[in-house]
């Protein structure tokens, strides 16, 4: 398969009062078509403003963007990328079907019957006739999602497609991206909401003060699970006494909680414990959480700093 | 062409629900009903007085209309990220600038339309008894239908203008230029043509007579006002100041378009 998005040190600069800043800070990144990328980072990490230079909205400074083999820009590309952007406005007093056939009409060869499809596959087809005043923010956010697959798109870019969302319109917005990748479609996705990209992400990338911290699949990067041990009756000389690398260690009145890297065996602290006459009450096997991962690049980056 | 209409239909549809729009034209459609009832406080003849105060209100309502629809079309877009929607279709900068601003003048033009009829209502109501008819109501209506090229010049320069400004100082600056452009183009006429006028001053007037939009040339009121004063040839009167219009409007929304391409939304 071919790159859907292909990256090459790309650069945006903003001019603040006294110096300049770059925002996208000679980035590489390269999307493979079919796949659902993460594009992760914390707010004002340069998601947004990357999601626009490849839609064309806003110009790099250096470096070259490419989208489905096209330099940004080429208006082609336009007819087969969807863009769904964080909390978008709909206009108002328009209903559900009025807003396809709106943003039908701008591609200029989409069937009508296309909108009420689509509008059916979002679970609207019943809410097609009320206004987008009257929708909820989980059916805006399904309009939204209906909207971009009116040109049937190759890639689409959806920022932040859950944010907001109560839970039971989070998993219908999140199984929809889904099959998304059965259709063949390329998602590139940025987002907070760090579950839902482990969940439906096949690669993610995190971007901190423009600048790409890590990128890979999920599955390399979250390699490397943790314990977590929780013991009582343990006495306070042992445990004050408990540490290690990389180990983070709280213990209360005579309660003790450990949370170690898997590589470290739990057994010399059990026996430890049993020893000094405590009580295991768990041992809790903990598969690296994207969380973890984000944090870690992320805190990492300010302590370096 | 289908993209811009397709714009141009959406922008109408939201700029006829706006509050501060519809309160602009309540606003001004009761002073135009109210007005005739003041037409005795004039010593002119009444008749003449109350068709200069409510030609005078339709003007102003609309110059307000237009103003204050216009300066909030693309920013808001923006600030809504509407426009990411649409521009991440196969829609070029300049159709949804053209899109907008023709949505605007479509409703410019409606808000005019009804301000005019319940005018024509009034009249019809008022000066029944005193011969008002057909032909005069036409008369009456020709001042109204130069508005809407006035307002819609207005409106082109508010276009322009807000692709650069913030709403705030595009008010401002879009109100100064309405202003500039219908008192002050008299005093750069007078400064052209008098002997006194140094060179210098004389090539500045007409420098700025030449690139400020002349809001002067759609008057018409004067003689609807006055029934003595006619116009020599009303087709190249009309003709003249339409065709300027539109050559202005083309001019200003193609720069706003040129500016808007290179902008970073």
């Amino acid at each position: 398969m071919g790159a859907a998005i292909e990256i090459i040190d790309l650069v945006k600069t903003y001019k603040t009062r006294n110096n300049k800043v770059n925002v996208v800070d000679h980035i590489n990144l390269e999307v493979n078509e079919g796949e659902i990328f993460g594009f992760l980072g914390p707010n004002g990490a340069g998601k947004t403003t990357t999601i626009k230079i490849l839609l064309g909205i806003i110009y790099q400074n250096s470096g070259i963007a490419r989208v489905l083999g096209k330099e940004v820009g080429d208006m082609q590309i336009h007819r087969e990328i969807a863009y769904l952007p964080e909390k978008p406005y709909y206009y108002e007093h328009m209903t559900g079907i009025e807003i396809l056939q709106f943003y039908a009409s701008l591609f200029g060869n989409i069937p009508k019957e296309k909108c009420q499809q689509l509008l059916e596959r979002v679970n609207l087809a019943n809410d097609s006739t009320k206004t987008i005043s009257q929708y909820s923010k989980g059916m805006q956010q399904r309009i939204g999602l209906a909207s971009s697959l009116l040109n049937d798109p190759r890639l689409l870019f959806l920022d932040e497609p859950t944010a907001g969302l109560d839970p039971i319109a989070h998993i219908e917005i999140r199984d929809l991206i889904l099959g998304f990748r059965d259709e063949g479609k390329t998602v590139f996705i940025s987002s907070h909401e760090l579950s839902d990209v482990e969940r439906i992400c096949d690669r993610v990338a995190i971007i901190n003060k423009g600048k790409i911290e890590m990128q890979g699949r999920l599955e390399d990067l979250l390699r490397g699970g943790r314990y977590e041990i929780t013991a009582s009756g343990v006495p306070e000389e042992l445990g004050r006494k408990v540490e290690g690398k990389d180990w983070i260690v709280s213990f209360a009145q005579d309660r003790l909680i450990v949370d170690m890297p898997d590589s470290d065996s739990p057994n010399e602290l059990m026996q430890s414990i049993i020893a000094a006459k405590g009580s295991i009450l768990s041992v809790i096997p903990r598969r690296k959480r994207l969380e973890d991962l984000f944090v870690e690049t992320v805190r990492n980056k300010e302590v370096s700093k | 062409m289908r993209a811009i209409f397709n714009i141009a239909r959406t922008t109408f549809g939201e700029a006829v629900r706006r509050k501060i729009i519809l309160i602009i034209l309540i606003l001004g459609l009761a002073f135009i009903i109210i007005t005739p009832g003041l037409g005795i406080l004039s010593p002119r003849s009444e008749r003449a007085a109350v068709t200069s105060l409510t030609l005078g209100l339709i003007q102003m309502t609309s110059a307000l209309l237009a103003i204050t629809l216009t300066i909030y079309l693309v920013p808001n877009e923006i600030d809504r990220r509407t426009i990411y929607t649409i521009l991440c279709k196969p829609v070029r900068r300049y159709q949804f600038i053209w899109g907008k601003y023709l949505g605007a003048v479509a409703t410019i033009g409606l808000m005019l339309l009804m301000m005019t009829l319940v005018l024509l209502a009034v009249f019809a109501f008022q000066f029944n008894d005193r011969g008002f008819n057909a032909a005069e109501a036409a008369e009456l209506a020709k001042a109204p239908l130069m508005f809407f090229f006035q307002m819609s010049l207005l409106a082109a320069v508010a276009m322009f203008f807000s692709v650069w400004t913030s709403p705030i100082v595009n008010f401002f600056l879009t109100s100064g230029t309405y202003i500039a452009g219908t008192v002050f183009n008299g005093v750069f006429e007078t400064l052209k043509e008098s002997r006194s006028t140094s060179p210098i001053l004389r090539a500045l007037s007409e420098a700025v007579q030449a690139i400020l939009p002349n809001f002067g040339r759609f008057q018409v009121q004067n003689a609807a006002v006055n029934p003595g004063q006619v116009i020599q040839s009303e087709a190249v009167y009309f003709g003249t100041a339409i065709g300027y219009a539109l050559l202005y409007i083309v001019v200003m929304i193609s720069l706003a378009s040129v500016l808007f391409e290179n902008r970073e939304v």
